[in-house]
Parts: structure tokens; C-alpha cells; sequence
């Protein structure tokens, strides 16, 4: 599978040196970042020339306040800015640049309703939807929403891993509380979906590449109880799971967390045959990543 | 806190819509037709049959699909059920569409290989060498809204809906916790690109739902019709963790409003207290009984109690 992946990337990179979503649409941060990342793990001279123009993608479409947009035209966002931090962590762009789009997200955060919005509803006797602590604040997906778990997750991601380069006092705040924040929306019985656990009384349940991603944003915790539950939880759901981007998730999580993935790597094989994930360029780059060492460049 | 969202939204609502850009018809017509299983072969000719009934030309065009594929859940009936998906290609390739598109943003899940493969839509694609488009991850193009029931003024759009002739809405008939009922006008909520507005679409939610519905809708690019997968719904704390129900009907149309009307009457909810379906009627189409032509089945025929959450037990107080 592994040379057939990176053989589909290779042909699908733009000419602008991104990629979009799946082959031939235009390239867009989340895709470019994961790729470069998987091309990167592979430790090859080969893949040079397209990691260097991916590279060189990422730094033409970051904004000048050094935040950057999911894709041409649209609004600047924390979570692509956080992926692209990810990807350009461990390359040869300047440093400044990197601080610049580290203190952009430490200026973002996820809304919270009013004093006014909650005495509303404090009047209008209705019962409480939803059983979450609204004044923990992470990342939304876009500005003046709420947080939710995957935009946290790799606005954590981003900032542990540029931490020295900031103000400790500023990242220990945010990370401390979007830590908090995403315990606060763990699933009962351990997990995490988008962001909800339960709605009217009625649980939700987790959702395997989200889990995933929640767990390396708590990586540095792993002896926490909520972490060993929700590590248990992602392995019974990676028994069943059958996608390329859950897999990839639950691989790269599980690697981090030392658990053997040979069962996993052998299923990402497998449903590549089957599904090749609908063309979808980021399940391929994870099952890249999934396949060797590319777990590494998720440690913290 | 959510659920305070539409409540907000619907308070900050001003009435307002480009006049010039909308011609409400005087009145519409809605098809009811009884549709027992999905398992019965006669779901493409039934749905065929429905689209006649409106006199819609399809040689030759691109007909863009859009089925509700929110999240799955095996033991619940989240989705417009793969069976109804299937036969709508069906039906709109024998009548001469040049291609036919399944396009979705699932408003939770982002795993698309997971929904479409565990719902059955994986094969349906396959088999009958359809696109599907995650319409979460397409390109976009931005636009300005027609009306302004929130404060969004502009909104992104999939490419892949200006690229399409006919966007047909293939809901579940649900109930719903934020919204009341979700039905074509709300199934809408799939095109709003996620990886713009996220996951679960929370900027719409922010914005008011009530509102955004009508916004969306009100200012799409193209032509649609509706398409309501009644054979099994959904009552109770829709649009996820509701219970079954059974109604074994399709509700077809080419008045969103009015088909959403005539849904909501089947699930013996007053369209009225719907909160986008009363705003919708005043610009978008129609609402009221004696404006709606009712054709196929008797809605009385197939008329069921859906159960509601406590918070929208307005709904059950029928006015007509």
C-alpha cells in the first residue's frame, strides 16, 4: 500500500506545489500540512522537490498577522493555522514566522454565551440541553463559535510543541484550560466525538479519529484516568473501525501511546485496496504516517 | 446552552429579503405517495412517477442529489435510507439527466469513507458509478444572501452547487432538537461548507438556526426540488437519537415550503409553530392548507402522532 500512497500524492500535488482535498481540487492547508508531514516521515531524498514546494505552498498562502486560511479566499482559521505550525514545526521557515502564528492562535478563542444569553435562558425554564462547563475555552473551527474538540486538539498540538518559542505565562493559561476543556467534554465511558456528550440526557457516543486526535493533544498526560479510559475505548472501537482517516488517527495515537498497531497497519492496507478512501488526500497521507515513523512527529 | 441558540436567533430577527428576487406562487403543489418498504422494487418507478407529477425537464441535465448523511448509528435511522438514494438515481437517469451527483457535508461526522460505507451508500455510489462530493472540503465561492433573518450578509458555497442544474433535497422526515422538524429546508444545513463554518456547522447555529435556514435557502443558486424519505422517520430527540417510525410514505415537491408543510402535517406537527417554515412562508412558498394541492395519497391516510421534546410541544397545537 505504502508505494501505491505515495505514488497517488505524488501524481495529485498541484502545480502550485499544495493539495487539495482529493486529487485535482485546489489545494488547501489541511491536506498540504498532512502531506508534507507524511512525505517528510519518510526520510527520503526523493520526496525533496515535493516536500520543498509544499513547503514553499504553506508560506505563500500564510497571512501577514501569520495566521493562515483553510483554503483560498476563506477566513483565517486556528485550526489551519495550528496544522500548518504542525507541518513547518521542524523545517527550515523562520522561526518569527512560527511565533507570529503562535501568538495569532493565542489570540483566538472559542465563544461563550453572554451574561445576557444565559439569564435568558435561565428564565426560559427549559431543560438544559446539554451538560458542559461553556466557560472552558479552547479553539472553535471559525471565529466567534464554540470550541470543540478537534480545533483544540491541534491548537494544543501546535502550541506544545512550539511552547519555548512563546510567552510561558500566555500558553500554560490557554493550554491549561483547553486541556480542561476537553476532559469536560469526554464522553461517558471515555472518548469524544465533535464535542457533545450527551444531548437531552441522551449520551453520544465517540467517535474513534476524534479520540484519536484528543489523545495526542493530551499526550503529556497519559497517566491520567480520563486518558487511560478513553485510550481503552479507542482501542476496542479501532477493532471495528474500518476507514482510512479513523485508522490513521487510532494508528498514529496508539503508536504515541506504545501500543502495538501491527493489527491496524494491516486493516489501513486493506481497506486502501478496497475504498483507496474515496481519493481523499488526507486518510492517504495518515496511512503514510501510520505505515513507519510518522508518529514521531506528533510527540510533544 | 444550545438549545438557546435558536431562541436568540429567532429574537434578533429583522424580516427582511430582496423583494425583486423572489415571486411567492399563488399556490403549490405537493405529492404524498405511499411508499411501503424500502425493500420494494417499485421505489424507482414510485419516485419517477412523483417527479412527472411536477413536469420537471430533466434531459440533459445535471441533477445534484442531496441525501441527509449526518452520523450513523446502527441501531438508529439517522439517514435518508440508501434504498430511496438508489432509486432516485435511478429514476433520474431513466429520464434523461446527463449525470446525476450524491453531494453531502455531514454536519458531524468528518469521516466520509466511515458514513458512506456503514449507511450503504458506499456500494450505491459504486455500483452506479456516481461522484459523491464531500461537499464539507469543495471549493467555494462566496455570495451575498438574499435576506438577512441573521447577520451573516454573506455565505460560502460549494463550487459543486453552481456547477449542477437541479439540486434535489433528499431528507429523513425527523423530528428535530433545535429546530422542530428537519426536513427538506433544513437537510440544506449539508451544503454550508464544514471546513468554512465547522463542525456541527456551529457558526449556523451561532447565527440562529431559525434564521440561517432561511437565509440558506432564500439565497441557493439553482433550481430543487424535494425529495422526503417518509418510509421509516424519526420522533422523539431527533435528528439523532430519536426513536423509529413508521410511515411508509415519500413526500415529493418542487415548493420546499410546502413540501416541508405537508411533512410536518404528516407528523401531525402544525407547520405553523414551526419557527423557518412560518418565515419562509412569507417570501419563499407556501405554508397554508388551502394554498397547497394536495396530490397521490391522502395526507390523512398516512397522517402519524410523531412524538415531540418537551421544548417543542407547541408544535402538537394543530391550528388546520
Amino acid at each position: 500500500m505504502l508505494d501505491e500512497a505515495i505514488k497517488v500524492l505524488k501524481r495529485s500535488q498541484n502545480s502550485d506545489g499544495g493539495w487539495g482535498a482529493i486529487s485535482g481540487k485546489q489545494s488547501n492547508t489541511e491536506s498540504t500540512a498532512l502531506v508534507l508531514l507524511a512525505l517528510r516521515s519518510l526520510d527520503d531524498s526523493v520526496q525533496k522537490p515535493a516536500t520543498e514546494k509544499a513547503e514553499q505552498w504553506l508560506r505563500n498562502s500564510q497571512n501577514s498577522d501569520g495566521s493562515w486560511p483553510y483554503g483560498a479566499g476563506a477566513k483565517a482559521a486556528s485550526w489551519s493555522t495550528a496544522l500548518a505550525i504542525i507541518a513547518l514545526h521542524d523545517s527550515s521557515i523562520d522561526v518569527e514566522r512560527l511565533v507570529r502564528s503562535g501568538n495569532w492562535i493565542l489570540a483566538q478563542a472559542g465563544s461563550k454565551p453572554g451574561i445576557l444569553t444565559k439569564l435568558i435562558l435561565a428564565l426560559s425554564f427549559q431543560k438544559k440541553a446539554v451538560h458542559l462547563n461553556d466557560d472552558l475555552i479552547g479553539w472553535s473551527w471559525t471565529p466567534e463559535s464554540f470550541s470543540w474538540v478537534e480545533p483544540t486538539s491541534y491548537c494544543l498540538l501546535a502550541l506544545k510543541k512550539m511552547k519555548s518559542w512563546l510567552s510561558a505565562t500566555t500558553v500554560k493559561e490557554r493550554v491549561e484550560q483547553a486541556e480542561l476543556m476537553i476532559y469536560d467534554r469526554m464522553c461517558e465511558g471515555g472518548g469524544w466525538n465533535y464535542g457533545n456528550a450527551a444531548v437531552y440526557g441522551d449520551p453520544l457516543w465517540p467517535y474513534p479519529d476524534i479520540t484519536a486526535l484528543a489523545l495526542i493533544a493530551l499526550q503529556d498526560h497519559r497517566e491520567r484516568n480520563q486518558n487511560q479510559v478513553s485510550l481503552e475505548v479507542l482501542e476496542k472501537t479501532a477493532e471495528t473501525t474500518n476507514s482510512g482517516l479513523a485508522l490513521g488517527w487510532s494508528s498514529i495515537c496508539l503508536s504515541l501511546y506504545d501500543r502495538d498497531i501491527s493489527e491496524l497497519r494491516k486493516r489501513l492496507d486493506q481497506r486502501f485496496a478496497r475504498t483507496k478512501f474515496l481519493g481523499e488526500t488526507k486518510p492517504i497521507a495518515l496511512s503514510i504516517l501510520a505505515a513507519g515513523e510518522g508518529w514521531r512527529l506528533f510527540r510533544v | 446552552m444550545a438549545s438557546l441558540y435558536p431562541f436568540i436567533g429567532a429574537c434578533n430577527q429583522e424580516l427582511r429579503w430582496e423583494k425583486s428576487a423572489y415571486t411567492k406562487p399563488k399556490s403549490s403543489r405537493v405529492a404524498v405517495l405511499a411508499a411501503t418498504s424500502y425493500a420494494t422494487n417499485g421505489l424507482k418507478e414510485t419516485i419517477i412517477r412523483g417527479i412527472k407529477l411536477f413536469g420537471l425537464e430533466i434531459s440533459g441535465k445535471r441533477v445534484l442529489l442531496k441525501p441527509n448523511l449526518v452520523e450513523f448509528d446502527p441501531n438508529g435511522v439517522i439517514n435518508t435510507h440508501p434504498a430511496v438514494i438508489e432509486a432516485a438515481i435511478d429514476a433520474f437517469k431513466t429520464l434523461g439527466a446527463r449525470e446525476v451527483i450524491v453531494a453531502e457535508g455531514p454536519g458531524h461526522r468528518r469521516d466520509n469513507e466511515y458514513l458512506l460505507s456503514a449507511s450503504g451508500l458506499y456500494d450505491v455510489v459504486k455500483d452506479h458509478r456516481v461522484t459523491y462530493v464531500d461537499l464539507n472540503t469543495d471549493e467555494v465561492r462566496l455570495i451575498q444572501l438574499k435576506s438577512s433573518f441573521t447577520s451573516l450578509k454573506q455565505l460560502y458555497l460549494p463550487e459543486t452547487l453552481f456547477n449542477a442544474d437541479l439540486l434535489v433535497s433528499m431528507p429523513k422526515l425527523k423530528t428535530h432538537h433545535w429546530a422542530g422538524v428537519t426536513l427538506s429546508m433544513k437537510n440544506m444545513f449539508g451544503v454550508v461548507p464544514g471546513a468554512i463554518y465547522g463542525w456541527p456547522k456551529n457558526a449556523l447555529h451561532w447565527a440562529g438556526i431559525v434564521g440561517s435556514i432561511v437565509d440558506i435557502n432564500s439565497s441557493l443558486p439553482l433550481p430543487r426540488f424535494a425529495i422526503v424519505d417518509g418510509i421509516v422517520g424519526m420522533e422523539g430527540d431527533g435528528p439523532l437519537q430519536g426513536q423509529r417510525k413508521n410511515s411508509g410514505v415519500l413526500v415529493l415537491g418542487d415548493d420546499l415550503v410546502a413540501v416541508d408543510a405537508t411533512a410536518a402535517r404528516l407528523m401531525t406537527i402544525e407547520p405553523r409553530q414551526v419557527k423557518y417554515l412560518e418565515l419562509a412562508e412569507e417570501f419563499l412558498g407556501n405554508l397554508e392548507r388551502s394554498n397547497i394541492e394536495q396530490i397521490g395519497e391522502d395526507v390523512e391516510r398516512f397522517r402519524q402522532d410523531f412524538k415531540v421534546i418537551e421544548k417543542f410541544s407547541n408544535l402538537k397545537k394543530i391550528v388546520g
